[in-house]
């Protein structure tokens, strides 16, 4: 015990008379370790940002829509071929665990007194905050009692928001779409980008405000969403709910469908297999940097044992025994690899921080990732080092001692 | 002459191979040498005498024979065992002093302690004290580089000394030194011998070999004349 605190004191004695070789070797470690740390957070990152979308989209949720059909010679009259009892009818399946159906209009103009703004305005239920974790960012959501009544509210977007209320507070005011007239109950929450789409560039209604008042006509509406129990399930249940609605719309088997489903996180899936490849590649490049500075360490410790011959030879001759040369050399090793990559650790994220900051990525540094580095770093001073350390031990005293 | 046999060989050989070439560098060495001898081993360039003392300071192995060390047969030790042998036996002093660069003279006399698992706190009592004996007290945080030759050479004596060994090997100890220092390094290995050290000196010089209590010449490794010197008692010199 005590020759191994003696052997870590050789080892710093020797490694400070060389100090600026050492830094230099190091270096290499440093750069390993850093680019490891900053891959593996700005891979993290990007996950979690995939999560986050994920989030936004809904967990396991699938859109259902309506779609004109080819019948015969002529089309389908209009897109909007999900029925209330459609709605029903999906609610009641097994795997389903919450139903929002929605109608949407494109390129609305809504205004505020002199201001005036473009909207994609979605009538929707209450059930629609719960599926796709729609939040107030300010007074309140469309609640069921606005359904019901068919109540002359609305929930804004931000950009809305900001283009009709600049610097006021919009709650309790008066909004227009055409000739009638919302009262905003609430801001939405911000949600950020998905897919280039703003989506805190829509705004709420009920939804019978949309399919009576604003379109006229029927219930039919053109969009649910649904959401499945487990992601698992999201496959049958899509084929249970075309089953479904083939039987509810009495369709003969000629005719194609009049809807679609589609799982909405797949486009995310998608990115997230191709950031896994990213992360593989990259991870692999952090391993060869260390990989090189751990040879680094190997070509510094051979010239290293080369120039110190003599000092192994003195040593010997005072009573150093193999292990303890041998000792002596692995620690310096383990030691600027060490201290490589504590330094490596900063640098990573300092240079990650940094990354986050000027490219506006989301970076994740997590601890399991910096230990990860940091041992690598520290198996590499070992692995590469055991070889020079090796050599210095098997030295023959006497020629060692007559060394120039 | 009752004292005790530090060093015995008998028989001993050893031969150098390089490639196809084999060198016998000594050819079947006995001698003994007794407890507070001053042995200097004398002989031309390849007599055999620098390979007899790398085989006396257990950094060589015999070929064959037999080397007795204190009374413990060492000749077929391996190299960790000849190592810890060395740390606590065995004093050298070499001719182009081997000093470890850029260690201060505290630090190297501390060497041999420190391999041998002396205390760090038992450590410094017993190297100001081997630095104080070459009167080197003044020199304690000085490297090599701040020292004179015979500065550098007493610091080697003392890193020799401090393990208290059974015996110093002392190869051309004064050979790359001036007049003065040679005097110097002769006279602190006299005194220590005084007090009762048992030294080892291979030597080519006359007037060096004279400071010995005994000479043993070599030639074609194997010893050749083995005689007791009349050494000039250290309290004549005083009187003078």
């Amino acid at each position: 015990m005590r020759m191994l605190v003696e052997n870590w004191r050789i080892a710093l004695w020797a490694l400070r008379a060389n100090w600026f070789r050492a830094v230099l070797t190091a270096v290499g470690v440093v750069i390993g370790v850093a680019s490891l740390v900053a891959v593996t957070a700005v891979s993290a990152g990007a996950q979690q940002e995939v999560a986050d979308s994920i989030r936004r989209l809904g967990a396991n949720v699938v859109l259902v829509d309506g779609e004109f059909i080819n019948i015969g010679t002529g089309q389908s009259a209009t897109e909007r071929t999900i029925t209330p009892e459609d709605v029903d009818a999906i609610s009641k399946l097994p795997m389903v665990t919450a139903i929002a159906p929605h109608q949407e209009m494109e390129s609305l103009t809504i205004s505020a007194g002199r201001f005036k703004a473009t909207t994609l305005l979605f009538g929707i239920t209450e059930t629609y905050g719960d599926i796709y974790n729609q939040a107030a960012g300010a007074g309140r959501l469309i609640s069921s009692s606005d359904v019901s009544f068919g109540r002359s509210v609305m929930v804004l977007g931000l950009v809305q928001r900001r283009k009709l209320f600049p610097g006021q507070n919009p709650i309790g005011r008066t909004v227009r779409v055409g000739t009638r007239e919302f009262e905003v109950v609430g801001i939405q929450a911000r949600k950020g980008t998905l897919n280039d789409e703003n989506l805190d560039f829509r705004s709420f209604v009920p939804l019978p405000i949309v399919t009576r008042a604003l379109l006229g006509g029927g219930a039919n509406i053109k969009s649910v969403g649904v959401r499945i129990r487990s992601e698992a399930e999201i496959e049958p249940a899509m084929d249970a709910i075309s089953e479904l609605l083939r039987r509810q719309h009495r369709l003969p088997d000629s005719y194609a469908d009049d809807f679609s489903t589609e799982d909405q996180a797949d486009f995310v899936k998608a990115a997230q297999s191709a950031t896994t490849t990213f992360r593989v590649l990259t991870f692999a490049l952090g391993g060869i940097a260390l990989l090189v500075g751990g040879i680094g360490i190997m070509n510094m410790m051979l010239v290293s044992v080369r120039e110190r011959t003599r000092e192994i030879g003195i040593r010997k001759s005072v009573g150093a025994d193999p292990w303890k040369v041998q000792a002596q050399f692995l620690i310096e090793a383990l030691v600027l690899s060490t201290l490589g990559g504590i330094a490596g650790l900063l640098v990573g994220i300092g240079a990650t921080g940094l990354t986050g900051t000027l490219a506006g990525w989301q970076v994740a540094i997590s601890l399991p990732s910096l230990l990860v580095s940091f041992s690598a770093a520290v198996s590499v001073g070992l692995f590469f080092g055991y070889y020079p350390a090796r050599r210095a031990a098997r030295l023959d005293p006497i020629a060692a001692l007559r060394y120039e | 002459m009752s004292a005790a046999s530090v060093i015995e060989l008998s028989e001993v050989t050893k031969v150098h191979r390089s490639g196809d070439l084999t060198v016998a560098a000594l050819g079947g060495i006995g001698f003994a040498v007794r407890e507070g001898e001053f042995v200097a081993i004398m002989g031309a360039s390849g007599s055999g005498k620098t390979t007899l003392l790398g085989i006396l300071g257990l950094l060589d192995r015999p070929t064959s024979g037999s080397y007795r060390l204190v009374g413990t047969e060492v000749a077929k030790l391996d190299e960790t065992a000849r190592a810890h042998i060395r740390g606590r036996r065995i004093g050298f002093v070499f001719q182009a002093y081997n000093l470890i660069p850029r260690a201060t003279a505290f630090k190297n006399v501390e060497l041999p302690l420190v391999y041998s698992g002396v205390r760090a706190s038992d450590r410094r009592a017993r190297v100001l004290e081997a630095l104080a004996e070459v009167g080197l007290s003044e020199r304690v945080r000085h490297v090599p580089t701040q020292l004179s030759g015979g500065e550098q050479q007493r610091v080697a004596i003392a890193r020799a000394l401090v393990v208290r060994p059974s015996v110093v090997l002392a190869d051309e100890p004064t050979g790359n030194l001036d007049s003065t220092s040679e005097g110097d390094v002769l006279a602190i290995l006299e005194r220590l011998n005084g007090q009762g050290a048992t030294i080892v000196m291979v030597t080519h010089s006359n007037e060096v070999a004279e400071h010995a209590s005994r000479i043993v010449r070599l030639a074609d490794g194997l010893v050749v004349a083995d005689e007791a010197l009349e050494r000039p008692p250290l309290a004549l010199e005083v009187a003078r």
